[in-house]
């Protein structure tokens, strides 16, 4: 799925830019100001967007911080015990995210990108290199699993409308609930 | 490799892996050699007039004005503008002739050659209804980018008003007068198309295959070549079915212009009488394999049921067999159903590669004047992946 997040706001922005934004009345001051201010908007969003997961680890780090340091000194009568609790619980909460977010969006990204081309150089060079008699084998198992990610890809582009009735397919919330996805996998 | 600046070295090697005719390898090659380069700028339409301005000036002996320029929507793959030209045609009275500027931004989902949309809209003057076409700037040298001008037609792609039932995302449901009345068209300029005689027209852009395997080989390494140029990164299915499609190359019987991207939505009508006035969109179009056109055109991604939601009419007209059955009577040419299915796989994939590669590699790079639009694109291609995965469970 290629269509992400930054591509979606480049294209975006120059639409509003080159086409968009010149084409509205210069007398329509409300129209003009709210669409400077929507690619304005864009344009924060394409720069900030590829640094909100390190801007969620540090605030976390910064507030696991602030909070061990309170829990360390606050003391007081059965209320302050009982939001002391409470407030240990979600450090405890927070550090353990913070032990678990090892890996940026972006490198899950490149690396969904360096598979996607490795086993298609695979497969390339199995057809003229590699012992005919795999290849049945890995054509039904490419095909199998690209049965199962075309139907992920095709619920996600629900929305656009590209198909008149799209009932028969499941829900892109179901097809992506990456902790069921994990647990069929090690099973 | 960084695919946005492409080395010498790289442009040799894919040229050398994927052999194409001499034009498809020019105008390639002259994407990648331009892709380093700036994106598309906003052109306005007086900087369009006076490019047209130039390029008249150097065609016309007489005076000339132009006039009432606009733009035009439709497609994803082309700028075009319309605009009135007073001149005189061969030094006769002067006239107003409403014209058509089709030109390409930097990098396009489609990436073709106007002098090959010039010179097959030429070739079919007087046999199949298509817009007369008048100058081409191949390689830019008046307009911002290569182009050519041909007279506007009336009609409409598809039926403004009143049209019920289901209608698919891509297709076009006609309604079943106009279905009626198109259909018979439909298959008879088709059947035209392949039976021209080809030899008599100037299709010097064009490379003539061989009878064998050469053609379906051409188109092949084109749209292997555009995979390798454009993608982010391969995609194992779109792989497979290139390894599918070099095994089982199909062997050419018959040599026939095909249009490329013969469907609905690329011929305009009139909607009262439902009289086909032109053939649109000639950019994918090539000496080769009949079969790939009616590969092209029965593709479920232009089709739609008829109101009953029983029969799968394609490109929203006929059932398969029926359209199949009246294009052989009307072309006396054969349809080699194994042929037919080779096409299905290599269309399919070649719709993939544009809208999950190109799609994304155009916008990306800032490349083209709707890049929202292609963008949006990315998103159609899963359903292409799809029918492709469902044909090749067939054939593997």
């Amino acid at each position: 799925m290629d269509l992400r997040a930054p591509l979606q706001l480049q294209s975006m922005i120059k639409s509003m830019s080159d086409v968009v934004l010149p084409a509205i009345d210069p007398d329509n001051s409300l129209a003009q100001e709210q669409a400077q201010l929507v690619l304005g908007m864009m344009h924060l969003m394409a720069s900030r967007l590829p640094m909100q997961f390190s801007y969620d680890i540090d605030q976390l780090t910064r507030y696991v911080s602030l909070a061990r340091e309170i829990l360390a000194h606050g003391e007081g009568g059965q209320r302050t015990k009982e939001e002391l609790a409470l407030l240990n619980t979600s450090v405890d909460n927070g550090a353990q995210a913070l032990q678990g977010a090892q890996t940026s969006p972006a490198d899950l990204e490149a690396a969904v990108l360096t598979l996607r081309a490795r086993i298609s150089a695979l497969i390339e060079t199995l057809w003229s290199d590699g012992e005919p008699t795999c290849r049945e084998t890995i054509s039904k198992a490419v095909l199998a699993a690209s049965k199962e990610q075309i139907l992920r890809e095709r619920a996600w582009f629900a929305p656009q409308g590209w198909d008149a009735d799209m009932s028969n397919y499941p829900s892109i919330e179901s097809l992506i609930d990456y902790k069921k996805v994990a647990s069929e996998s090690d099973t | 490799m960084d695919k946005n600046r492409p080395s010498e070295q790289w442009l040799s090697s894919l040229r050398e892996r994927f052999p194409c005719e001499p034009e498809v390898d020019r105008f390639l090659s002259r994407k990648l050699n331009n892709r380093a380069g700036p994106g598309y700028t906003p052109v306005p339409l007086e900087a369009l007039c006076a490019g047209i301005e130039k390029l008249l000036d150097s065609k016309l002996n007489t005076a000339f004005e132009i006039d009432a320029a606009r733009w035009l929507t439709g497609g994803a793959s082309k700028l075009q503008m319309a605009f009135d030209l007073k001149w005189h045609p061969h030094d006769a009275e002067s006239v107003t002739t409403p014209m058509v500027l089709r030109m390409q931004p930097a990098e396009s989902i489609v990436e073709s050659s106007r002098l090959r949309e010039f010179q097959l809209i030429n070739a079919f003057q007087d046999h199949v209804p298509v817009p007369s076409v008048y100058w081409v700037d191949d390689e830019g040298e008046y307009l911002p980018y290569p182009a050519l001008i041909y007279g506007l037609v009336d009609g409409v792609t598809k039926p403004k008003t009143g049209v019920g039932g289901e209608v698919s995302g891509m297709g076009t449901n006609y309604g079943a007068r106009l279905r009626s009345l198109l259909a018979p068209q439909f298959v008879d300029y088709l059947a035209r198309i392949h039976t021209h005689n080809w030899r008599e027209a100037n299709l010097s852009a064009f490379e003539v295959p061989t009878l064998g395997t050469l053609a379906a080989e051409r188109q092949l390494n084109w749209w292997a070549r555009v995979a390798a140029e454009d993608a982010l990164a391969d995609i194992p299915l779109l792989t497979l079915a290139a390894q599918w499609l070099r095994a089982e190359l199909p062997t050419l019987d018959r040599i026939s212009i095909v249009h490329g991207d013969y469907r609905c939505g690329n011929f305009l009508f009139n909607e009262q009488s439902g009289e086909i006035t032109a053939w649109l969109d000639w950019e994918l179009g090539h000496l080769g394999d009949r079969h790939e056109d009616l590969a092209w055109c029965t593709a479920r991604t232009w089709g739609h049921r008829d109101e009953n939601g029983g029969a799968e009419l394609i490109c929203g007209l006929m059932r398969e067999e029926d359209f199949l059955h009246a294009y052989e009577q009307a072309s006396g040419l054969s349809v080699n159903q194994q042929t037919l299915r080779y096409y299905k796989v290599l269309n399919t994939w070649k719709l993939s590669v544009m809208s999950l590669f190109t799609s994304y590699r155009a916008p990306a790079g800032g490349k083209t004047h709707q890049d929202v639009l292609v963008a949006w694109c990315l998103g159609v291609g899963a359903k292409f992946t799809e029918q492709l995965g469902e044909i090749l469970e067939e054939v593997i």
